[in-house]
């Protein structure tokens, strides 16, 4: 099952920074505005041009427009979801969650094998951004082909808020 | 059973920066003298803070000795190697190969579980001094994470 507008945000834990540092997403996403967006792998080209750093420039804008938490998640371990914040200078912008066992990919139904791609025989996540009031998804964008920016892209869920 | 002194390395694909540009590691090796270390993971603290920052000063050390190539590995994707690697001013010093399916490895049994903390199966941390594709030095961490007998001036010493 896929997840689609309207649905809870699954009961699944994160982590940030380090493996011991765990951060439950419905319970970061209780009560508040957030933006929660996926990506196929940390440091990938697409990833690290063209969508992600629209998502870290647009802060101003997300929090203008009532948006408490942007969060960016991808099938990658801790370690390696802080160094691409740190390079894509994401502090206090975009929170950087590893999805390390795709626990949080799988709940949503938006795994993708990117065998041919990544080369990785363990699936990623297709390249979603949404939108999620109290816990609750209100506007979702997943890539039809999983990887192309889109209809994922920030401009464009900006202009949905 | 665990690579060993005397073992021929596995003919297998690494690679290197994207996932395009394969490195296959026995035609790596073949006719030279490479050292090759593996890693649990990129950005992890014991391998960002000590394990490849050995290799990468230590490197002139290794040239001196007759060493052609160093190799880093570890089971990550070459998106990931190729930006640790310049994190740590590898280039021109040591090569960052990503073993992204766990491939190398396994043929070198040499696995950890490591699903807890990073997620998947990774490789346990070890250094090698290989010459024309077979093992002459195998150095494997007792607990597979460990800082001891696979750091660079251990290596050295035994050139």
């Amino acid at each position: 099952m896929t997840v689609k507008c309207g649905d809870k945000l699954p009961n699944v834990y994160l982590h940030e920074n380090t493996p011991d540092s765990k951060v439950n997403i419905s319970e970061l996403a209780a009560g508040k505005k957030v933006i929660i967006v996926g990506v196929p792998g940390a440091f990938t080209p697409c990833c690290s041009k063209d969508f992600v750093p629209d998502f870290i420039s647009d802060c101003g804008k997300y929090k203008s427009k009532g948006v408490d938490e942007i969060v960016c998640i991808s099938v990658n371990d801790p370690y390696v979801m802080a160094a691409w914040g740190k390079d894509l200078n994401a502090g206090g912008k975009v929170r950087m969650l590893a999805d390390g066992n795709g626990v949080f990919t799988k709940a949503l139904g938006l795994e993708k094998d990117f065998a041919d791609t990544l080369g990785t025989s363990s699936s990623r996540c297709k390249r979603f951004s949404m939108y999620a009031e109290d816990g609750v998804v209100k506007k979702l964008f997943v890539e039809p082909d999983g990887h192309s920016v889109t209809c994922s892209k920030s401009e464009n869920l900006l202009s949905q808020l | 059973m665990p690579v060993k002194s005397g073992d021929k390395l596995p003919s297998v694909d690494l690679y290197e920066n994207s996932p395009a540009s394969k490195v296959n590691i026995a035609e790596l090796t073949a006719g030279k003298k490479v050292i090759i270390f593996g890693v649990p993971g990129a950005f992890t603290p014991g391998c960002s803070k000590t394990h490849l920052p050995g290799y990468v000063s230590d490197f002139d050390k290794f040239k001196s000795k007759g060493v052609d190539e160093i190799v880093c590995v570890s089971v990550n994707d070459p998106f990931v190697m190729a930006a640790w690697g310049k994190e740590h001013s590898a280039d021109g010093k040591v090569r960052m190969l990503a073993d992204t399916n766990g491939a190398f490895t396994k043929a070198m049994d040499l696995e950890k579980d490591l699903t807890g903390p990073l997620g998947s199966i990774r490789c346990q941390r070890f250094s090698m001094l290989v010459e024309d594709g077979v093992v002459k030095t195998a150095n494997v961490e007792p607990d597979g994470t460990g800082l001891t007998c696979s750091l660079s001036n251990s290596l050295l010493s035994q050139l």
